[in-house]
């Protein structure tokens, strides 16, 4: 029971920077991050003997937390793990960003059109650097229906912004490339 | 279409946290609540074990159904003696015996029960102030993980004798768990082969201790009103540099279970881990501005300096 205890510590301490992130990115409040942290945390605990070692126990938990924010949102949530403190800390997360530009709001907007697959195929690629494997862990599809999904989200998002007519920002403003798939 | 490093580096532009940042930090408090809040719970596998099982256990069921029933062996003896007995032992169909003690001049009471229990036991009691001739044989060196527990009070009824839990499955042939007893002192030592009676001789006055340290964050002393507890190392150093302490680290051995208590590893100072977590701070008595914190290397569910939350303990 220790070493559970000790495992589920080491998955946390790895781990806590990166889920926090996934649902304050994804989340429109802190408190509703917050909340899918807590959540996410809880069900690794119960479910401590399908959660996988290493680096795969991100993408698990990555797993975990868009069913737990699908479910949020659905209000099926009733766990409300998270504290005080917590709350803080995600809302210091939301104060220094994304960069409210024009531009950057209208292409935000358009971004909202797509639908929830779309967007998080997108987002897994492009917010939390994940590979095509490591999607179709994180999503249970297979590493060539995640290709597919992937091409096709771009495109449906290119031509939304296409139809809108979005200017482009600089270059220049962009994060770099980590990786291309 | 705009080309596929385009609109990944569009859609970056929208995360709330920079792609390749973390959100959170673990070390931060609501971390640690959210941390320490859902350990607190039991975690899942044992909680979900019962459920898989299930079919097993209707085929067992239908084996032998007055097996199941008698999950808990009483012994004999304990039934005649009524209900409120010196000594209660109790053993689980999978081996475990629980041992409670509450009368420690009943010697022969305990022995006849651990007997028809089959736990290989010898117990003496000894008059306060004596202890039996160590040692009375071989001292087994590797005791597996899990044979018994360290005494502890029982739950509901502090201050009136411990309980104990023994894994009867885990001795090895020929091995012997020898107890002494006494008022306020027990000892619980696992012997291989041949055991020696019980030779009482006088227990050495316990030596005083010069102590060197004490606790630094109570009223009156040099760190009152900082709380140290339960943070890491590194939320509690910038403080103590602001006030110039010396910090040196004492090293605790928590034994298995955490059950409130500990020992010391080694004191040092050479610096810690900043994700080591801190139990306590205690200042030397002879040398001011010198404070030794009482640190692990991980967290535990409860305080092993005070058994618990030190608001439990410390009123102030």
């Amino acid at each position: 029971m220790n070493s559970e205890r000790a495992r589920f510590e080491a998955v946390y301490r790895e781990t806590y920077g990166r889920i926090t992130a996934y649902a304050v990115r994804r989340c429109n409040s802190p408190q509703d991050a917050a909340d899918v942290v807590a959540e996410t945390f809880s069900i690794a605990w119960r479910r401590m003997r399908e959660l996988p070692d290493g680096e795969e126990a991100a993408l698990w938990l990555y797993g975990v937390a868009r069913k737990v924010l699908a479910n949020h949102y659905r209000g099926e949530n009733r766990r409300q793990a998270r504290s005080v403190e917590l709350d803080a800390e995600m809302a210091d997360l939301y104060g220094a960003s994304p960069d409210s530009g024009v531009e950057l709001k209208a292409i935000a907007q358009i971004f909202r059109t797509l639908s929830d697959d779309d967007r998080e195929v997108l987002s897994l690629v492009a917010w939390e650097g994940l590979d095509r494997q490591e999607i179709a862990a994180v999503l249970g599809l297979s590493r060539n229906a995640v290709r597919i999904r992937l091409h096709r989200a771009r495109r449906r998002f290119a031509r939304a912004l296409a139809e809108a007519d979005v200017r482009f920002m600089a270059e220049s403003r962009l994060i770099p490339a980590e990786r291309s798939l | 279409m705009k080309d596929i490093d385009e609109i990944d580096s569009i859609t970056r532009a929208l995360a709330r946290v920079d792609p390749g940042q973390p959100g959170g930090r673990p070390s931060d408090a609501g971390a640690r609540t959210l941390l320490a809040s859902i350990t607190a719970e039991e975690p899942g596998p044992f909680v979900a074990r019962p459920r898989r099982r299930r079919p097993r256990r209707l085929a067992l069921g239908l084996a032998g159904a007055g097996l199941l029933a008698a999950g808990i062996v009483v012994g004999p003896s304990l039934l005649e003696n009524g209900v409120s007995p010196s000594y209660a032992v109790t053993k689980n169909s999978d081996g475990v015996v629980y041992v409670r003690v509450r009368d420690f001049s009943d010697v022969k009471g305990l022995t006849r029960q651990l007997a028809e229990l089959k736990v290989p036991a010898m117990v003496d009691y000894v008059s306060p102030g004596k202890q039996c001739q160590e040692p009375r044989g071989t001292y087994v060196e590797d005791i597996p993980p899990g044979l018994y527990s360290v005494p502890e009070n029982i739950p509901g009824d502090p201050g009136r004798g411990w309980q104990m839990r023994i894994d009867t499955k885990l001795f090895k042939p020929g091995q012997t768990f020898v107890w002494t007893i006494s008022e306020g002192h027990t000892s619980t030592i696992l012997m291989d082969g041949p055991i020696a009676p019980c030779v009482p001789e006088d227990r050495p006055e316990p030596k005083e201790i010069k102590r060197d340290y004490r606790v630094a964050t109570l009223k009156g002393r040099s760190l009152a009103g900082l709380r140290v507890d339960e943070k890491t190392v590194g939320e509690v150093l910038p403080e103590l540099r602001k006030r110039g302490s010396k910090i040196t680290y004492l090293v605790m051995g928590i034994p298995p279970g955490n059950p409130g208590g500990f020992g010391e590893l080694r004191t040092q100072s050479t610096p810690v881990g900043d994700d080591w977590i801190v139990w306590e701070a205690e200042e030397s008595i002879r040398q001011p501005g010198v404070i030794r914190l009482l640190v692990t290397d991980r967290r535990y569910d409860r305080n092993p300096v005070y058994g618990g939350p030190r608001d439990d303990v410390i009123k102030e």
